[in-house]
């Protein structure tokens, strides 16, 4: 018995020896073709631009990008700073506020009956809603600016989480039940034990769909009523076809996004290393 | 086994019925058969004959119909002193192996620091030492089910319930299981009731086969195994093996 368990052990030792290459080699392999891919995504954008003879008021060069968001001067009459601070706090307000009363909401749902029976009708009802028709309104309801953009980006980006941790919650194998309810498990032990854990998986897509969405609906959210903003910004300088920070603009908000995505990746590494560990040279 | 001790516990009658608007289906029907302390009994039928009902009930996942299951030992609490080997490992993906072993004793409210110690024992038991820290996606099927077996006992239950443990691993590895299940039977000195379909592995493994028909499902047979313990391959070759494996098939109807 022994002897084999020592084969078994050290045949998956052997397979789960940390690869050799080091860190800064992995970051290389992962940043250099990016790097390289961005690269000729902008040569192509410039040689276009200078092929096709394509006007400024259309699509604006590279440079002309670079410059409005680098340039001293024009940085300074863009106020980058202000917009990005004021996009991205509505955005984060929008995603926190989803993330977390999402979660809390699903909880309710899978836990009693009677809260499902209340909430899901009224949660199909707004999903199946253009949720961004009802800016105008909330523009009535919240006045200019930052309480009716985060509403809005709530609007749009809170039932996904919610139907996403619900569906989570609910979908847990029988016999795993059965493994806590022969030991007589209370309800909320099965909650802790399995049911949250399960559903940790369908938690994070939740919250990367919501991501999106937090952005998609600060930026409709400004362009309806605000003044301040990279949304705001896109639609001001529209008026004036000045396409260098229109474009600059859109550069940053993928950034933005980006940046939240890199965020959750991060914390399912951190709160889910069992989802690493086969994906680093697991045996299956 | 000797009659003059008490049972642990006592099937009588026992059935299962699942009753639908207009239709019955009975999963399982009158069974009766003591467990003795100390005793490895199996019960060993064909699919759907109801073998895994009767686990589900005497672990309290399901009610039983109609018939009674009678606690005979004063000293077995059956609410708490059951342990459960599922078909399945049933492994929590997010927690190690060591974390995994500790499950029931979270769940039962026991001081967890005191058990750690235990659960390293059990998994030493199972062969499975220097694992604590894995994770389950990291072990072969047969590591898995050895795993459960670890947790099936860590609360020290009296009774330990197999319900077709190592139907899903290949033959060679379910011969050695079989091998180690012995030992950790004779180490433990626990009372196991395992289900199985497997003829000779019953005839093996136990000191009883019970012999369930198909459904309806009857008790076709009770059959003392009176071979010596401990066991190792050669009692294969005693012709009593091969006379108590043809009971066996004669009782299923397999002629």
């Amino acid at each position: 018995m022994s002897a084999k368990g020592r084969l078994e052990r050290e045949y998956l030792r052997s397979q789960h020896e940390d690869s050799p290459m080091s860190g800064t080699a992995r970051l290389a392999r992962g940043l250099l073709p990016k790097l390289l891919y961005a690269a000729i995504v902008i040569a192509l954008w410039q040689t276009a631009i200078v092929v096709l003879e394509l006007k400024e008021f259309l699509v604006p060069s590279p440079l002309a990008v670079f410059n409005a968001l680098f340039s001293p001067e024009t940085a300074a009459q863009y106020q980058w700073w202000t917009h990005i601070g004021t996009t991205l706090g509505e955005i984060l307000a929008a995603f926190v506020f989803t993330a977390v009363f999402g979660f809390v909401l699903a909880l309710l749902i899978t836990w009693s009956d009677i809260v499902r029976g209340i909430a899901m009708p009224v949660i199909a009802v707004f999903n199946s809603l253009p949720k961004i028709a009802l800016a105008p309104l909330f523009l009535i309801w919240f006045g200019y600016g930052f309480t009716a953009n985060v509403t809005i980006a709530i609007l749009v980006a809170f039932f996904p989480v919610v139907l996403n941790t619900t569906t989570g919650l609910d979908d847990v194998d029988e016999d795993l039940l059965d493994l806590v309810r022969y030991l007589h498990a209370s309800k909320l032990q099965v909650f802790l034990k399995i049911r949250i854990p399960m559903s940790l998986p369908y938690v994070v897509s939740g919250l990367k769909i919501s991501a999106t969405l937090s952005v998609v609906g600060a930026i409709v959210g400004e362009f309806v009523a605000s003044s301040q903003g990279l949304g705001f910004l896109i639609k001001d300088s529209q008026a004036m076809m000045n396409t260098p920070p229109m474009f600059a603009s859109l550069i940053l908000i993928s950034c933005i996004g980006l940046g939240l995505f890199a965020a959750i990746a991060a914390l399912e590494k951190i709160f889910m290393p069992w989802n690493r560990s086969p994906a680093e040279g697991g045996s299956r | 086994m000797s009659d003059d001790r008490k049972a642990l516990i006592s099937l009588r009658n026992v059935k299962k019925v699942y009753r639908t608007r207009d239709t019955e289906l009975e999963a399982l029907g009158d069974v009766s058969f003591d467990v003795f302390p100390g005793e490895f009994v199996s019960v060993v039928g064909p699919s759907g004959c109801g073998k895994t009902t009767l686990l589900k009930i005497l672990a309290g996942l399901l009610p039983h119909s109609s018939g009674e299951i009678v606690v005979e030992s004063e000293n077995f609490d059956i609410e708490r002193e059951v342990g459960f080997v599922f078909q399945k490992p049933l492994l929590l993906h997010w927690r190690k192996v060591l974390d995994n072993v500790l499950l029931p004793i979270e769940i039962l409210k026991i001081n967890r620091k005191s058990m750690v110690g235990r659960a390293r024992e059990l998994l030493s038991l199972v062969g499975l030492d220097g694992f604590e820290d894995r994770y389950p996606n990291e072990l072969s099927g047969g590591m898995q089910q050895r795993v459960s077996i670890a947790r099936a006992l860590i609360h020290d239950p009296k009774l330990l319930l197999m319900d077709e443990p190592f139907g899903a691993l290949d033959a060679i590895t379910r011969e050695r299981l079989n091998m180690e299940l012995l030992h950790i039977w004779e180490e433990t000195k626990k009372t196991i009731l395992f289900v199985t379909h497997g003829i000779n592995e019953a005839v093996f493994l136990s000191d009883r086969v019970i012999v369930l028909t198909a459904r309806p499902s009857r008790m076709a047979a009770s059959l003392d195994i009176d071979l010596p313990r401990p066991r190792s391959q050669e009692v294969r070759t005693d012709p009593a093996f091969g006379r108590y494996a043809l009971e066996i098939y004669k009782g299923l109807e397999i002629t």
